[in-house]
């Protein structure tokens, strides 16, 4: 390869690790992809240098200078790429927001990050920072990159990313050593990123990651599961989540893997599933959909073909069952894994996108074991990841051939973790955060000596694998003292392909019982097939028979669970959980606190003798706009199954 | 968006990979042991009889793929198609029989391949003639001006002129040893095969090679909506007098082989009927190059199969026997008739749908 690799040191920062693999690499590797009119257009690491110096140097002409923030919003794109590290470049510190971001978050984020610049996709992102410039007054700039719409916007302030281009290559040709020349000032222990956690309580706070957080992460990481840069990976979920940072850029720059991007957000599973990643990281609804997709496909199928798959399924289960156990694979039992292979499994990840996948993780939030059961009998690496945005994302993984799906794995190199004698988890490791961002309260609360407190509670096993297990969530207890674990029951309750969200309540109550949304394309197939009519989701919620549908899915999660776990009574919520109303974060987790308060009615009616909750309730779009909805919602029983 | 299943980690980063011929191993493989095939275990396994059988089916596919490259890639419905045949077999023959030749040529065995290909290029261009109304008209009326060239061609000249040329009445025969490839006379019907199956190769790649470029896209956007098309900048009636060149090019080249095949020529076999045939094939066979070739070979073999059982059928009906010609046409008709209420996209669709039963395994869809 001629130029040795770099290696990762506390003086090194992102933009110099870029500079050089960009050298090294040069026209001879491609750097990213992106899909576009139906093919995956290239980029080669020279592409990648160019677009980056020149944006950078048109942002520095702009003004742009060491330590401001960028804020930057949009789909993955390789433009979203360059922006973030033409910042870095810069020596400034971007600043990623998520795309469905409601506009007063938008506005929080921007004035709190004192953001000086804004980097917007499209018309629509322009949009938003137009309506929030006048609350803003430390914004100055904002660049787009995509055109369609754009050609009345005439404000000075606006300006598109070939626009500035082309003020960076005029300032190329005067000074044509200072791009290098300002990425060498940058030191290892400066700001690199400045990172909004999506709390699952109170206002968002700003992390601040360095480079050598960001850089020692990556190594540490694939000091566990090597990467290689003939490797592809596909970047789809947003960069203003800290898992897709240290897939991109953290572990992506330092070993060179190709980065692609799909056409759209839409796209996305069928973009997977041509390009088939090496890696990959994706929060546990990622992992539930594709489940839910695969048994709803298989329902469909045709006989033979459901045979093969149920063949392939228990050889599979079994297999997966003894590595899970650690117990050899007898030699017989590796022949039939082998037929399992070619008659079923070898298709199906194929569909999946997942024939040419070493490890994937998952993160963020707990995810059933059902579901991970179901990824190891298919042969596919699915480990679980624990980490905070404030350590960079990552420090404890599982090992190959060490997976408990109960726990999150041993720590990283590097890293060490211990629980407090209250339960809490402390990490410690390069990659802890320095603090947050006009927040010196919450700093000195989280990092005490360079301890990160998680504030998540959990202990270490016989193993020396964590188990993070939180008794506020985790487990429960009805009135008669018997304990009952909600996360546990409701991801049961998920591996139904009918139902995409579950709620599960009954702390201190005298029973358990839970809230249910259905899966509003699966159902509505079955609704179809069964010729219940139904027009909405609401309607459809509401209908008797799917009530009885839903009802026969949690006796059958309710059969092999203890007595006081069983699921009492349920009602089908009439719309599906959603991070707009703050029934969820952006990053799909439950706010249970948030919700017992905004369903007040129905968790009392559920524990009454009633059979009828009205409702009355304003739910939010994305636009921001509410709307008022007057409801009945039924209540119904359901028994053991048996 | 590429034409074939492609598997997961197979992507595409240019156009020219997406019209790729091989776009995969396993394609690579599967057309390798096609060729295999057809090359060296069909010469080997098959009697004499089935050779004749084989060559039959050469020659319908060879005829089929230009009716194909009009009907299903340019919109141009044919019912002329056997007038452009008929044009190359005499063409070869005659280049055969009178040209003066120099003698290295002969002694080469060039002659025949030679008129294999002005065959070809005059059959192409009596094509275009009667391609020209198409610059006019279309659809029905285009039926009516192909189904013109037919009796023109055929009917008035080749049997009142052409055919009495040397004075011999009707037919013309081809006397062993005048038609030579190199050193080899033909004369058995296997180097007959290697002969129709070299050919029908050559031709399957040529008219594969324009349908993936840019000809072959104009062809289908003027199928597709010739206004569309001609908005879009093409030149249509350049492009639907190309297809018309092209499509006569290959029947000359199919009525090139017909003269190797059979040694003698006759207007009676290039009746009105074969051309209703070669439509006939293509819509059982289905839209594409597969189409033409499964066409042609169910409806050959279908054939012969009836051929054979009509034998001892003819026993106790000896009717079936002389009246087998009408038999025939009526189980064409038939055949015509069921595949448009049952199999309506014809065999190459049925050939996708098992195809895409394995790749969508273990799912439906």
């Amino acid at each position: 390869m001629g130029v040795e690799n770099l290696e990762i040191t506390e003086d090194l920062t992102i933009p110099q690790l870029f500079l050089h693999q960009c050298k090294r690499y040069g026209r001879r590797k491609v750097a990213m992809r992106e899909k576009e009119f139906g093919i995956w257009l290239p980029y080669t690491w020279q592409d990648y240098l160019d677009n980056v110096k020149y944006l950078c140097l048109g942002m520095v002409s702009l003004g742009l200078k060491k330590g401001d923030k960028v804020a930057m919003i949009g789909d993955n794109r390789p433009e979203g790429v360059w922006a973030e590290m033409a910042a870095m470049c810069a020596g400034a510190i971007p600043v990623w927001l998520f795309q469905d971001c409601m506009m007063e978050e938008v506005k929080y984020i921007i004035d709190h990050s004192d953001s000086k610049f804004f980097v917007g996709e499209t018309q629509e992102e322009v949009d938003k920072a137009l309506a929030i410039m006048p609350d803003c007054p430390k914004l100055e700039h904002v660049i787009w990159d995509d055109p369609k719409g754009m050609r009345r916007y005439q404000q000075e302030f606006l300006h598109s990313i070939i626009k500035v281009q082309e003020l960076g290559r005029e300032l190329d040709k005067k000074e044509p050593d200072f791009f290098e020349k300002i990425i060498n000032e940058g030191k290892g222990d400066d700001i690199c990123l400045l990172f909004y956690t999506s709390g699952t309580t109170a206002l968002p706070k700003g992390a601040l990651l360095t480079h050598w957080n960001m850089l020692s992460m990556g190594r540490n990481l694939m000091a566990v599961d090597p990467c290689y840069d003939t490797d592809d990976f596909v970047s789809y979920l947003p960069f203003a989540w800290i898992g897709e940072q240290m897939m991109s850029i953290s572990c992506g720059l330092q070993i060179g893997y190709t980065l692609n991007f799909p056409e759209e957000p839409e796209t996305a599973q069928h973009n997977i599933r041509e390009v088939g990643p090496h890696v990959m990281f994706a929060a546990p609804r990622l992992y539930e959909g594709l489940t839910r997709q695969v048994q709803v496909k298989y329902l469909d199928s045709t006989w033979i073909k459901r045979k093969a798959y149920e063949v392939a399924t228990k050889i599979g289960y079994y297999v997966a069952e003894l590595k899970f156990k650690k117990k050899p694979v007898p030699w017989h039992w590796k022949a039939l894994k082998y037929f399992a292979h070619i008659i079923m499994q070898k298709k199906l990840k194929d569909h999946l996108g997942m024939s040419r996948l070493r490890h994937c993780y998952t993160g963020g939030a707990a995810m059933g074991p059902d579901h991970f059961r179901f990824f190891h009998a298919l042969g596919v690496n699915l480990k679980q990841i624990y980490g905070q945005t404030e350590i960079a994302g990552i420090s404890v993984v599982h090992r190959d051939g060490d997976i408990k799906f109960d726990t999150v794995g041993t720590p990283l190199p590097e890293t060490e973790v211990k629980i407090t004698e209250d339960g809490e988890i402390l990490s410690k490791s390069p990659s802890v955060f320095i603090g947050y961002y006009k927040n010196d309260e919450a700093t000195a609360k989280t990092l005490k000596d360079r301890w990160l407190f998680s504030g998540d509670t959990g202990f270490i096993d016989e193993d020396g694998h964590l188990v993070v297990f939180d008794r506020s969530k985790d487990v429960m207890i009805l009135n008669d003292e018997r304990p009952f674990a909600p996360q546990y029951l409701e991801s049961r309750l998920k591996f139904s392909p009918y139902v995409q969200d579950a709620w599960v309540i009954g702390d201190k109550r005298p029973y358990v019982t839970a809230v249910m949304c259905i899966d509003y394309s699966v159902v509505g197939k079955w609704a179809d097939e069964n010729r219940i009519n139904y027009t909405s989701y609401p309607e459809l919620s509401q209908s008797p028979k799917i009530y009885d549908l839903i009802q026969a899915q949690i006796e059958q999660a309710n059969n092999d669970l203890p007595e006081p776990a069983r699921i009492r009574k349920f009602v089908n919520l009439f719309k599906a959980f959603d991070a707009d109303d703050d029934e969820l974060t952006r990053t799909s987790k439950l706010r249970r606190g948030f919700m017992g308060d905004r369903y007040k009615d129905i968790v009392e009616a559920l524990y009454k003798d009633e059979d009828n909750v009205p409702l009355d309730m304003t739910i939010t779009y994305e636009d921001g706009r509410t709307q008022r909805i007057k409801t009945d919602i039924r209540i119904q029983e359901a028994g053991s199954g048996k | 968006m590429s034409r074939v299943w492609l598997p997961c980690g197979d992507y595409h980063q240019r156009y020219t990979e997406d019209q790729g011929w091989w776009q995969t191993n396993v394609i690579k493989g599967k057309m390798i042991f096609l060729l295999l095939i057809v090359f060296v275990v069909f010469p080997l396994i098959l009697d004499e009889y089935w050779i004749g059988v084989a060559n039959m089916v050469g020659y319908t596919a060879l005829g089929a793929l230009g009716v194909q490259l009009l009907i299903g890639y340019a919109g141009l419905i044919t019912l002329g198609h056997a007038a452009f045949i008929a044009v190359g077999a005499y063409t070869s023959t005659l280049l055969i029989l009178k040209f003066p030749w120099p003698e290295f040529i002969l002694n080469l065995g060039l002659a025949y391949p030679i008129s294999i290909l002005v065959a070809a290029i005059v059959a192409g261009l009596w094509s275009v003639l009667f391609g020209l109304p198409s610059a006019r008209v279309k659809g029905f009326y285009l039926i009516l001006t192909t189904m013109a060239a037919q009796f023109i061609t055929v009917d008035f000249i080749l049997t009142q002129y052409v055919s009495k040329i040397g004075g011999r009445g009707q037919a013309f025969s081809l006397p062993p040893g005048t038609i030579k490839i190199g050193p080899w006379a033909m004369e058995t019907d296997l180097q007959v095969y290697f002969v129709m199956i070299t050919l029908l190769t050559l031709t399957i790649i040529m008219m594969a090679n324009l349908l993936r470029s840019r000809v072959g896209r104009a062809w289908i956007a003027i199928r597709d909506n010739d206004i569309a098309a001609e908005t879009l900048g093409i030149n249509i009636i350049w492009y639907k007098l190309l297809n018309f060149f092209v499509a006569g090019f290959i029947g000359g080249i199919a009525g090139a082989f017909w003269v190797c095949n059979c040694a003698a020529l006759s207007p009676e076999h290039f009746p009105w009927f074969l051309s209703l045939w070669l439509v006939g094939v293509i819509l059982i066979g289905g839209a594409g190059i597969d189409g033409a070739i499964f066409g042609s070979i169910f409806m050959v073999v279908i054939m012969e199969l009836l051929q054979m059982a009509s034998i001892p059928l003819g026993e106790h009906y000896p009717r079936i026997l002389f009246d087998f010609a009408f038999i025939k046409e009526m189980a064409f008709g038939l055949a015509i008739c069921a595949f448009l209420i049952y199999e309506p996209r014809g065999l190459s669709y049925r050939w996708w749908q098992i195809k895409n039963y394995f790749n969508l395994w273990p799912f439906s869809y």
